[in-house]
């Protein structure tokens, strides 16, 4: 229990400051770098699952040579490879493009971190959400700053003057215009159902009941367009490696490539947090513990490492979609659902107030 | 569909790329160029581009003696080193006017069916990767170790096997391998069913491959493709059925075949053919007869009479042939190789025509072709 009453000694202190608002900025800055740090870390700890539990799956080892026998520091010694390689930018490329790909992409993931709360503390009468900060319209702003990733892709893809890459730009970009909106759909019907675009708001809607309860339907469409948004198999046709190389990052080499990659891991740990936060509970957790006091803040990573394995086991257990059928899913299978489980949830939501 | 090469043209509209697969891309086994003229995901031409790994083997063999060709005939492709070795064999041996012996001729019907069994499931594992289904991959190759180490046990390599002699083979099995290959024969068996059930129920799989790249009987036979695309077509044709060599006449066993002619049936066919190859291997095991595994005067130096003779073998691709004239001398006079993976390469450019540049991968996989083979 010691450690717990740390943690809530910490959270007070962290919640007193933040309440004052004194010296607010660089606090804010201190508090927003670590977030950043922590969703960096969980980034990594995807990469390091990922590939343990798929040799699992797929009866090999995985890393297991640098740093004990479970591979814990191979990804340190891939980011000393990726530093030391050399830096290739194509002659022909468009540089300011093709240098400014990899940064979009990952600010994109970085500006959906400042959003995300991982707790909500409730202090003297006052609520208070552990997070950057915290927005009236969170879930809008999420939505945004996703599509920005689109921006990357296609930069990448134009910019690097291959035809790899910009065949697998078209294809993001075909991708996303059809699976952003029965994304925006879906976090609609949640909005409706919580009365708010707020998520600190749609996590305490569903104290009771959570929402992939309430709207079954709404989460399956939104996870299929969450992988799709993602670029995840079975929807990684951008970066389908026997038809395209490497997709949009083909031209891409050291650490270029490993920030595009690493923002592509830093997006699906983003898209698992959302999950967790509009359909898991978010930090409500479960009734099984009793009395038990359980911080929130680790109910919302449990549930975020939960759904980061379910994204694992389907790369272990399907093979890639064709894009055109892709798109077929999205536009002709998708949309309808979505906008079939936002009738439902107003219904719904409606009785429910 | 025209079976002349087709020259591809430049792009005329500013919609159509001119894409290069290859020659080094992830998709191959070995370097080919695959220029295909695509306009958006729609491939309109396509054309093949050979030739980067051509060794001139034929012309090699010409200036071998018969015994040096021998270990050659292993690198034409390594996926079917023991059928190259055996079909090789057997060519030499109708010049000679010998026979194997009785057992010899068992022990190279179970290499050439283990040989048979690690080719298919390598191609169909290569063949997963392309379909982005990486975890079929890794379980293919994991259940190729044990069907590779049982080949193993028996020539002492695990690639190429330079196994067949002529009149007979290098070796005898080792003691307790009956035992030995049963049980992991059993062991494959059992995953390949249960992998057979997972492709044919996985419907990301089943749109992927149902209906892409149909090759019908009629323009398979036009092109020269044999063994599983031409099967997969519907059409009966085996040698092992057709023209009997070694003990296949004594041994029981079905031609696997399949209707469609698309990219699933061309797999289906694979994996069936695998449990008729453990079936073979199985009554091999049974009825092989004691006796000598090779003749008791091995020829060194042999100087065939002049004449000539085409040999062939159902490869694990199709079919695989070897003509060979003998002048008389220890030389052969002049070596031609047929090979099935060549036949598989060229009816590969119109079948990917109308098709979606993703499906490129899969249908290229499908037919199972070796470069290594194609450039010889």
């Amino acid at each position: 229990m010691a450690i717990i009453e740390i943690y809530d000694l910490i959270m007070h202190y962290l919640v007193i400051i933040f309440a004052t608002n004194d010296f607010a900025p660089w606090i804010r800055g201190v508090l927003g770098g670590l977030v950043i740090g922590a969703v960096f870390g969980g980034a990594l700890v995807m990469v390091y699952l990922e590939r343990k539990f798929l040799g699992d799956m797929q009866s090999r080892i995985g890393p297991n040579r640098v740093g004990g026998r479970f591979g814990v520091l191979q990804l340190i010694a891939d980011a000393i490879k990726l530093f030391t390689k050399e830096d290739i930018i194509p002659a022909k490329a468009d540089k300011w493009l093709f240098i400014g790909a990899p940064i979009v992409a990952l600010t994109s993931g970085f500006l959906m971190v400042a959003v995300i709360p991982f707790d909500l503390l409730v202090i003297k009468g006052n609520e208070y959400a552990v997070a950057v900060s915290r927005m009236d319209i969170s879930i809008l702003y999420l939505e945004a700053v996703s599509g920005l990733a689109i921006f990357a892709t296609f930069m990448a893809g134009w910019g690097s003057s291959s035809k790899y890459a910009v065949l697998a730009a078209f294809r993001n970009v075909a991708k996303m215009i059809g699976y952003e909106i029965p994304l925006g759909i879906t976090v609609i019907s949640v909005a409706v159902m919580a009365h708010s675009l707020d998520i600190v708001e749609i996590v305490e809607a569903q104290s009771s009941i959570w929402f992939i309860i309430a709207q079954p339907l709404g989460f399956v469409v939104f996870f299929i367009a969450l992988l799709a948004d993602v670029g995840r198999i079975p929807f990684d046709q951008t970066e389908a490696e026997e038809e395209l190389v490497a997709g949009w990052a083909t031209e891409y080499s050291g650490m270029r490539w490993g920030l595009a990659f690493f923002a592509e891991y830093l997006h699906a740990v983003v898209g698992s947090f959302i999950v967790t936060l509009i359909f898991l509970g978010g930090w409500n957790g479960l009734p099984i513990v009793g009395n038990l006091y359980i911080p929130g803040i680790f109910w919302v990573i449990a549930k975020t490492i939960m759904v980061m394995m379910l994204f694992i086991w389907i790369r272990a257990a399907l093979p890639r979609y064709r894009i055109d059928q892709v798109i077929d899913i999205g536009w002709k299978v998708l949309i309808p659902l979505a906008l079939l489980n936002l009738v439902w949830s107003t219904i719904i939501g409606l009785l429910w107030a | 569909m025209t079976h002349e090469a087709t020259q591809i043209t430049s792009p005329t509209k500013p919609s159509e790329i001119l894409l290069h697969l290859g020659p080094q891309h992830p998709l191959q086994p070995g370097p080919f160029l695959l220029d295909l003229k695509i306009e958006g995901e729609t491939i309109r031409e396509a054309e093949l581009k050979i030739g980067y790994i051509h060794k001139g083997m034929e012309k090699v063999f010409e200036d071998r003696t018969y015994l040096q060709i021998l270990p050659l005939t292993d690198r034409i492709c390594y996926l079917a080193s023991n059928s190259n070795n055996d079909v090789y064999c057997r060519g030499v041996e109708e010049l000679l006017g010998i026979e194997p012996t009785e057992r010899a001729k068992y022990l190279r019907v179970l290499t050439n069916e283990l040989c048979r069994l690690q080719s298919h499931l390598l191609g169909i594992g290569e063949y997963a990767t392309d379909v982005g289904f990486l975890t079929m991959f890794i379980y293919m190759v994991r259940e190729r170790e044990g069907v590779v180490s049982l080949l193993e046990a028996i020539t002492g390599s695990r690639l190429n096997h330079n196994y067949a002699r002529f009149g007979g083979v290098a070796n005898d099995l080792p003691p307790g391998y009956k035992e030995m290959a049963l049980k992991t024969l059993g062991e494959l068996k059992k995953q390949v069913k249960s992998h057979d059930e997972m492709l044919s129920s996985d419907s990301i799989y089943l749109r992927r491959t149902k209906g892409v790249g149909v090759l019908t009987a009629k323009e398979a036979g036009e092109l020269g493709v044999a063994g599983p695309p031409l099967r997969a077509a519907g059409v009966e044709y085996d040698l092992r059925r057709m023209e009997p060599y070694l003990v296949y006449d004594d041994l029981d066993f079905k031609v696997i075949t399949q209707t469609d002619g698309d990219v699933f049936s061309r797999v289906k066919v694979r994996l069936l053919e695998i449990l008729e190859s453990i079936y073979i291997i199985e009554q091999c095991l049974d009825q092989m007869p004691s006796g000598p595994y090779k003749q008791d005067v091995t020829p060194y130096i042999t100087r065939p009479k002049p004449g000539e003779v085409y040999a062939r073998i159902e490869d694990p691709r199709g079919e695989m042939g070897m003509y060979i004239i003998s002048d008389g001398s220890d030389k052969p006079y002049r070596f031609r190789i047929r090979g099935p993976a060549f036949a598989t390469a060229q009816a590969l450019p119109p079948l990917l025509v109308g098709g979606y540049v993703a499906d490129v991968a899969a249908i290229a996989a499908s037919m199972d072709s070796c470069t290594s083979e194609v450039d010889r």
